[in-house]
């Protein structure tokens, strides 16, 4: 009996220990989504808004146009190198501008993140979109494009979506990871964009004149993250007043 | 007490295993790491990069499994592809490169290589294959299919890299690489055997799930399932190994072989 007595507890434990691990097993799996889950939604009454604008500084490279190889008679012969776009002022355009681990705030957008095909380039350029959100893919050409999503840090394809007449339009999901997508048209190798996708709404990207905007933020003490393809990465520190506009100014030095 | 631990613990065991083989794939990585090593590591590469020794020689590079790309797969485009997918590559090969059939593996050994590939990309261990795309039946080779499908060919500007007769020369055809920055050229239609299969399912299946890794995408969607099996009758009537269509309609010699 006493044998039975204390032989039984052990079973119970290695169960116990079972179920515990199960559950370990379980919280692995669901860490790392739930990580990106932690923005939290709230009602933005006394928000601020952050009015920057992104300058390039040094010397802009020449920029030779891109030389086009397919679908002449279409895309043209050349098209203006999209290296840096900068007004006369030094704006810099096509910079996606983000808040940096920003808790709470204002809802999630319910459109989809548009990308359209324009004349054999991707507009826009750059964008952001948050974690959820949809990629809504359109084309005005009447050529074959391909949308070919790739994850930037691993390389692989998230898809590779044929877009083959004018007017076509696809909706599809994003990975839903914090991460840069590299976007590239395989049957015409010069057009490139990129999405990253945040865990919150806070982010934008830079007008022909640099501008951005970033509105109902909530007061507080954040760090401003600038994007660009060719210049880089900055991060600023902005402070943000109740119902206040905060001027910003990023410069992002040319390579 | 010793004695009853030791009745309990097979129960224990028992237990552990079932749990562990629940979680486990059909194919035991560990044994599949020895098949590795002595069937595919010359062209694959010890780290799974399609970097072995061999692979500088071959223009159509061996698969770098580390991404979860994969060409040959029933899933949607960018998905991981199924076990039974890269069990058909090992089964069959893929024709026009250097991956032969490895029928000779056996059953086992192929379960085992397979659980041992999926070890190199991370993605096997936190992601899941999206369900395969349906392929609805052949309604069968025809005259009328094939010239409703050399429309679909052209409305769908499949000769943007195939070229308007098939023969991979189209517009976009140069300057094309994969995902790792390696020369890809499109697909000589007319040169008969199809890499992936030469069922009707298999060129079904490659433009409505595309080949991820590669300039080839997905069609669909934008293609509907008769539009598509239009097309793959149209593509067939390119090869040799297909009865030719005259203009006038009707088949020339013979039917689908």
């Amino acid at each position: 009996m006493s044998n039975e007595n204390s032989a039984m507890p052990v079973v119970r434990r290695s169960l116990r220990l079972l179920s515990g691990l199960a559950m370990l097993g379980i919280t692995a799996t669901v860490a790392s989504p739930s990580a990106l889950a932690a923005y939290e939604v709230i009602t933005v009454t006394n928000g601020g808004t952050i009015d920057g604008v992104v300058t390039l500084t040094g010397a802009k490279p020449a920029g030779v146009p891109i030389t086009v190889t397919k679908n002449q008679d279409y895309c043209g012969a050349t098209i203006a190198n999209p290296d840096y776009v900068v007004d006369a002022s030094g704006g810099l355009a096509d910079v996606l501008v983000y808040l940096k681990d920003i808790p709470k705030g204002k809802a999630a957008p319910t459109e989809p993140v548009l990308l359209d095909n324009q004349h054999c380039m991707f507009v826009p350029r750059v964008t952001g979109a948050m974690v959820g959100q949809m990629i809504k893919v359109s084309t005005a050409d009447p050529v074959l494009h391909n949308t070919h999503l790739q994850d930037a840090a691993t390389n692989a394809t998230i898809f590779n979506v044929a877009m083959p007449f004018k007017g076509f339009t696809v909706t599809k999901p994003l990975p839903g990871n914090p991460e840069m997508i590299n976007i590239k048209c395989d049957a015409h190798e010069w057009m490139h964009a990129w999405i990253k996708e945040l865990d919150h709404p806070y982010y934008a990207t830079t007008d022909a004149s640099g501008h951005f905007t970033l509105k109902d933020v909530p007061p507080g003490n954040y760090t401003l993250v600038a994007w660009h393809e060719t210049a880089g990465e900055k991060s600023a520190p902005v402070v943000v007043a109740a119902g206040k506009a905060t001027k910003s100014a990023i410069m992002l030095a040319a390579k | 007490m010793l004695v009853r631990l030791a009745q309990l613990a097979p129960v224990a065991a028992c237990i552990l295993l079932t749990v562990s083989i629940a979680e486990a794939d059909t194919g035991d990585a560990r044994n599949g790491k020895l098949v590795y090593e002595r069937n595919c590591l010359a062209c694959h590469g010890a780290q799974g990069d399609g970097h072995g020794e061999a692979a500088e020689y071959m223009s159509t590079k061996p698969r770098d499994y580390r991404q979860g790309t994969f060409k040959w797969r029933s899933t949607p485009s960018g998905s991981l592809p199924l076990d039974s997918d890269l069990e058909h590559t090992l089964i069959n090969g893929l024709h026009g490169t250097y991956m032969p059939p490895w029928r000779s593996l056996g059953e086992t050994s192929r379960q085992d290589v397979i659980a041992y590939i999926k070890t190199f990309a991370p993605r096997f261990a936190t992601e899941k294959p999206q369900d395969p795309i349906v392929i609805p039946p052949d309604p069968g080779y025809s005259a009328e299919s094939v010239a409703r499908g050399a429309a679909v060919y052209d409305k769908y500007n499949c000769s943007q890299c195939h070229g308007a007769g098939g023969k991979g020369d189209g517009p976009s055809a140069t300057g094309l690489k994969d995902d790792w920055g390696n020369d890809i050229v499109p697909y000589d239609l007319t040169k008969g055997h199809v890499k992936c299969g030469d069922k009707s399912t298999d060129i079904y299946r490659v433009f409505m799930a595309g080949l991820s890794g590669t300039p080839m995408p997905t069609f669909a969607d934008s293609l509907s399932t008769t539009d598509a099996w239009d097309l793959v009758h149209f593509i067939q009537s390119l090869s040799p190994l297909y009865a030719k269509v005259t203009v006038s309609g009707g088949l020339a010699t013979g039917g689908q072989p």
